[in-house]
């Protein structure tokens, strides 16, 4: 049946967890598109064929005429099935830019398409530009903290000499502690490289 | 019109409605049982509603009322609405049906009368079915709701979901302490200066 492929791409999106990513399924976009080449194709013999025959496209309402319609129905579906694909993953890394940062983990990127890649890196690069603008970051949490600064595990390697907002650098060495400002740590914890450490 | 790149509102128009067509049609692959690409007048045929609603407006097919609004399950929900297993009947029952009951105003007289109040039965059965969700959700625990849980259509489930979350966000301010809390940097003694 027309258009089934392209609705299991749409219920691709359904099935994970809300605000979770799906790897691109590419090889089932390229066949809906190729399904809507298809219909393209049809559509075009089918109204050559009633040219050929001497009838008036704009008026006649014969077999090939329905035929023509359900091939460009069908089109219209897959076409909406596709771009509510995209629209719907295009939502979630917009909301990624705000939870993770500009800088995606391993196990995400790989789960993007190249175009999304880029869509990813030009969205966080504007947000960026956006609020050094403002010189505001509006990217912090939203609820006020209680100490300016907090106890930190590093889970990860981040490499040293990163500099923080004092001037100063530091050697993060996995599994080492540390005792941070709240406004330096909060990037590393949001990638998953430091943990808070509380109680 | 809903929103065009809504997800639910996509797969709510892929359910099958049996349909007869009343024109000839050339060059489609739909019809499962012929043997060329072609349909025939008067065959039957199951499509997706996005096609069957198009195909319908345009005169060019004749809609059956699809088996999930028919007299069985009318019957099944006017017993007792909330027992009825609506998912595996059709897990859009209320948007598909709101979408359908539009077009059956303007039908055939015998599909007509079958569909009629489709509009009134939908309703009927959500009222119906809403209080039992909802008393639910908001009383059962984990373990015994899963049971009737997966009785719930799409709609029914994101209302389950809010409902108890609703009640545990509820239960979360009755008990808690003070909504704002000092900042604990505030409490610590200054030491004196001099």
């Amino acid at each position: 049946m027309y258009g089934r492929k392209a609705c299991q791409l749409v219920k691709e999106l359904t099935t994970g967890e809300k605000g979770q990513l799906m790897p691109f399924n590419s090889d089932l976009f390229d066949q809906v598109i190729a399904e809507c080449g298809q219909h393209y194709f049809e559509i075009q013999s089918l109204t050559r064929k009633m040219e050929e025959e001497g009838l008036d496209i704009e008026t006649t309402k014969n077999e090939d005429h329905y035929g023509s319609l359900i091939h460009h129905l069908s089109l219209v579906r897959n076409k909406r099935c596709l771009m509510a694909y995209l629209y719907n993953r295009a939502e979630i890394l917009r909301n990624l830019t705000w939870k993770v940062g500009p800088v995606l983990p391993q196990e995400i990127q790989e789960k993007l398409s190249h175009l999304e890649e880029d869509y990813f890196k030009k969205h966080s690069a504007s947000l960026k530009s956006y609020m050094s603008k403002l010189d505001l970051d509006l990217a912090v949490d939203m609820v006020p903290p209680k100490d300016p600064y907090i106890q930190v595990r590093v889970l990860d390697d981040i490499g040293d000499g990163i500099v923080l907002s004092d001037d100063k650098t530091a050697n993060f060495a996995p599994h080492s502690m540390h005792f941070l400002k709240r406004t330096d740590a909060e990037q590393f914890i949001s990638r998953g490289l430091m943990e808070e450490l509380t109680g | 019109m809903a929103n065009y790149y809504d997800l639910d509102d996509i797969i709510a128009e892929e359910e099958r409605v049996s349909v007869v067509f009343r024109k000839a049609v050339n060059g489609v692959g739909i019809d499962a049982s012929a043997e060329t690409d072609c349909v025939e007048i008067d065959s039957k045929v199951e499509l997706p509603f996005w096609l069957a609603h198009e195909l319908y407006l345009r005169k060019v097919v004749k809609l059956k009322v699809p088996t999930c609004f028919n007299q069985k399950t009318r019957l099944e929900l006017g017993a007792d609405a909330a027992c009825v297993d609506l998912r595996s009947r059709c897990p859009y029952f209320y948007e598909f049906g709101c979408k359908i009951a539009r077009l059956f105003n303007s039908c055939e007289p015998e599909t007509r009368v079958e569909g009629r109040d489709l509009g009134s039965f939908l309703l009927s059965a959500f009222e119906n079915r809403y209080k039992e969700v909802l008393a639910k959700a908001h009383s059962a625990a984990f373990a015994a709701a899963s049971k009737c849980f997966t009785l719930l259509t799409k709609e029914e489930t994101t209302m389950y979901e809010a409902a108890q979350s609703s009640m545990a966000a509820f239960k979360k301010w009755r008990m808690g302490g003070p909504r704002f809390q000092k900042a604990s940097i505030l409490g610590r003694k200054r030491k004196p200066t001099d």
